[in-house]
């Protein structure tokens, strides 16, 4: 692949108050989104949260019931797809069976009416960007599942759109090839400098490549900002416990008289006196076990896990389970006693209700 | 469950025991001999006719009549009058009806297929919702304008016309009022229904409506009556093949630039290759046999083969068994000229369809 950076004809994408309903089910619900040119947005959220359907709106594949799609200078809210300079990646690939690779890749010039030399000069330099150059005679049927990956982004870089639209590309590869095409997009979305969209439910996968994530639930979006920002600073209780592998630990409780208590144990907080309902979280790897008596509060070892470059320790508190990273020579017995402990600021509290983050507020570490 | 694990192939043994076909070759010596035995008394059953068929053709009237002779040069001695008959004195007859068959049948299976393939692409793809109100409203205004004409006598264009500018004028305020629809299953099954009907109700009414426009006997008559005769076919057996193709090959094609019609015919048609082949053959076969629809439409220019052989049956020289076979075989062999080249496509496109996306 060649480390040339093209030059760009990226453009931003504006997406305003968008909708859609079927029936009564409201799949997409007011979303906003702003994608700087060249930008790779990871629209995140797990499966039926209508993010695919809001990638389809962009597309021009699904009708929009209100609000605007903008690109570049461009209104595309009603513009049939073929007119939307964007190019798609499907899930399923969508590649045509009866076509070779070459003929494939060449489709969309063949549609636009681009005559053959320079179309197969065209598909000759697409294809050894994804390394295909050897396999141009052949047909879908004949190519493994990267190989086919390879061809859907073939088709979709030949023309060189405005705007990528990936409807989870990396999904139906096994998990070994999924790292290296994973590396391969991000390196090849930089050397195009392409605007791109790029669907999943994968928090890997939003994480490592996007410059920007949306994350998505029930239609609605959750929290949009750089994946560090999502992942050290959640705006509520969904978005902290969706990022994460293992997810962030809850602790349902109370906070009253400036105290939170719940699941058995009772601790300081400052910032706020009274608030009902509250959910404290805080992530495997921010908390340690430590011997009891010495964290925050003492729990039973439920089960240790050595993963390889890790223990994961399920401690019980109360019925309510917890996950914490320990470094792979850590050693403890099934139903021991022990404390937990991290650090203030690794202590995230939520209104269990509305699950909104409550800032300037933090448990008191002993 | 992975490939290799020991349940995967039990059970892989077990789903081939239960629904795959077992090879012959395989089978126990006794099975072997009786699978054998049975293929080939149904060969004989199936073949015999068309052995028949050949050698009366190139029998003697004498021979026939004398019969039963089973055995060229042995039982009787082979001659070829009938032929002769067929294609040197009388073959004017002969070469109008087969060429009339063959230009009548492709002609029809063209339009057939193609009209049908799309009409059948589009139910499958885009979502109708006719209202009930118009379409009563277009039937009942058709039955208003045959009354016109029916009882008071008025020219059948003026009242044509009358009723299409009322159903024009009144369509739109209806269709607010009556808001229930129909939907594109609806349509299917009303394509479907047409094949219901017995031919021999609405032969009537098509020899009369071709009188009227002084088509009677004639290719294009024939072509369209067989076109729309095999429509519903068509619609019904190219939309099963259509919704079986993923969508988003269609969505994908249309993202890259294609038209719904150059994604219809780049990408949705030669999908459908095998179905279109298999349907066409249908078709076309239909088209070839038909007989009842011939014999009241065609009387002498646009005569197609049936006819001519139904026509030995009746002649005051008897029944004609040495020309009828003539017939019968040259009949025949279009037929399985074009199974064959088709076949090819059919069997090629069920491997084709086998591959995922």
């Amino acid at each position: 692949m060649s480390n040339t950076k093209t030059v760009s004809t990226a453009k931003g994408l504006v997406i305003k108050d968008l909708n859609k309903s079927y029936g009564s089910v409201h799949v997409v619900k007011d979303l906003n989104l702003d994608v700087l040119p060249g930008e790779f947005l990871v629209l995140l959220g797990p499966s039926g949260c209508g993010k695919t359907t809001a990638l389809r709106m962009v597309a021009g594949l699904e009708e929009v019931q209100s609000g605007s799609i903008t690109l570049g200078d461009t209104d595309v809210t009603t513009m049939p797809p073929k007119y939307r300079d964007v190019a798609m990646v499907f899930q399923s690939y969508a590649l045509y069976p009866h076509k070779t690779v070459a003929e494939n890749i060449g489709f969309p010039l063949k549609m636009r009416g681009i005559g053959v030399t320079e179309r197969e000069q065209a598909v000759r330099e697409a294809a050894q960007q994804v390394h295909l150059e050897t396999l141009l005679e052949r047909y879908p049927r004949q190519l493994s599942g990267g190989q086919r990956q390879r061809v859907a982004l073939a088709r979709a870089i030949i023309r060189r759109p405005a705007v990528f639209l990936m409807d989870e590309p990396l999904s139906n590869l096994d998990a070994q090839l999924r790292g290296f095409m994973r590396a391969e997009l991000k390196h090849m979305q930089h050397a195009l400098g392409v605007t791109t969209l790029y669907v999943t439910h994968d928090q890997i996968e939003a994480m490592t490549l996007a410059h920007r994530v949306a994350i998505i639930n029930d239609g609605a979006l959750q929290q949009l900002g750089t994946p560090r920002e999502v992942y050290n600073d959640p705006a509520n209780l969904f978005v902290a416990g969706f990022m994460g592998s293992p997810p962030m630990n809850f602790i349902q409780g109370e906070i009253e008289n400036s105290r939170f208590q719940g699941a058995g144990i009772d601790l300081a907080v400052t910032g706020v006196a009274d608030n009902g309902k509250t959910t404290l979280g805080f992530r495997p790897e921010d908390a340690e076990v430590v011997d009891a008596g010495q964290g925050l509060f003492d729990a039973i070892v439920y089960a240790a896990e050595m993963t390889g470059e890790q223990t994961l320790v399920t401690i019980e508190l109360d019925e309510t389970y917890f996950v914490i990273k320990m470094p792979k020579d850590f050693e403890t017995d099934i139903g021991s006693q022990v404390g937990v402990r991290f650090a203030a600021e690794h202590g995230y509290l939520f209104n269990t209700g509305s699950g909104t983050r409550l800032r300037n507020c933090a448990v008191v570490m002993v | 469950m992975t490939k290799s694990s020991p349940d995967y192939q039990a059970n892989q043994s077990l789903y081939a025991r239960l629904f795959e076909p077992q090879v012959i070759g395989k089978m126990p010596v006794g099975t072997q001999i009786l699978v054998y035995s049975a293929l080939v008394i149904w060969t004989l059953f199936v073949l015999f006719p068309i052995y028949w068929v050949l050698i009366t053709s190139f029998k003697d009237i004498a021979d026939v009549n004398g019969g039963p002779y089973f055995l060229p040069w042995i039982d009787f001695t082979p001659s070829l009058h009938a032929w002769k008959e067929l294609f040197v004195v009388d073959y004017e007859d002969t070469l109008t009806a087969y060429m009339n068959s063959i230009i009548i049948a492709l002609a029809s299976t063209l339009l057939c297929s193609m009209i049908g393939s799309m009409a059948a692409y589009a139910l499958a793809r885009i979502e109708y919702k006719p209202k009930f109100g118009t379409i009563a409203l277009f039937v009942v205004s058709m039955i208003l304008a045959s009354i016109a004409v029916g009882s008071y006598g008025i020219d059948w264009k003026i009242a044509v016309a009358v009723a299409l500018a009322i159903f024009a004028l009144m369509a739109r305020g209806l269709s607010r009022r009556f808001t229930r629809s129909v939907g594109n299953g609806d349509i299917l099954f009303w394509m479907i229904s047409q094949r219901i009907l017995p031919p021999v109700v609405v032969v009537v009414p098509i020899y009369m409506m071709f009188q009227q426009l002084h088509l009677l006997d004639t290719h294009i008559a024939l072509i369209l009556t067989y076109t729309v005769v095999n429509l519903p076919i068509v619609v019904w057996l190219m939309y099963d093949f259509f919704v079986s193709i993923p969508k988003d090959l269609e969505e994908s094609a249309q993202l890259d630039g294609a038209t719904r019609f150059t994604t219809f015919w780049e990408i949705v048609l030669p999908m459908a290759r095998p179905g279109l082949a298999a349907t066409t053959l249908l078709v076309m076969i239909l088209a070839w046999n038909e007989y009842l629809l011939a014999l009241f439409i065609s009387t002498s220019n646009a005569q197609t083969m049936p006819i001519l052989v139904a026509a030995m049956n009746a002649g005051e020289r008897g029944i004609l068994w040495w020309s009828m076979s003539v017939v019968i075989i040259v009949m025949i062999i279009p037929v399985v000229a074009m199974a064959i080249v088709l076949q090819r496509f059919i069997s090629k496109g069920v491997l084709l369809g086998a591959v995922k996306g």
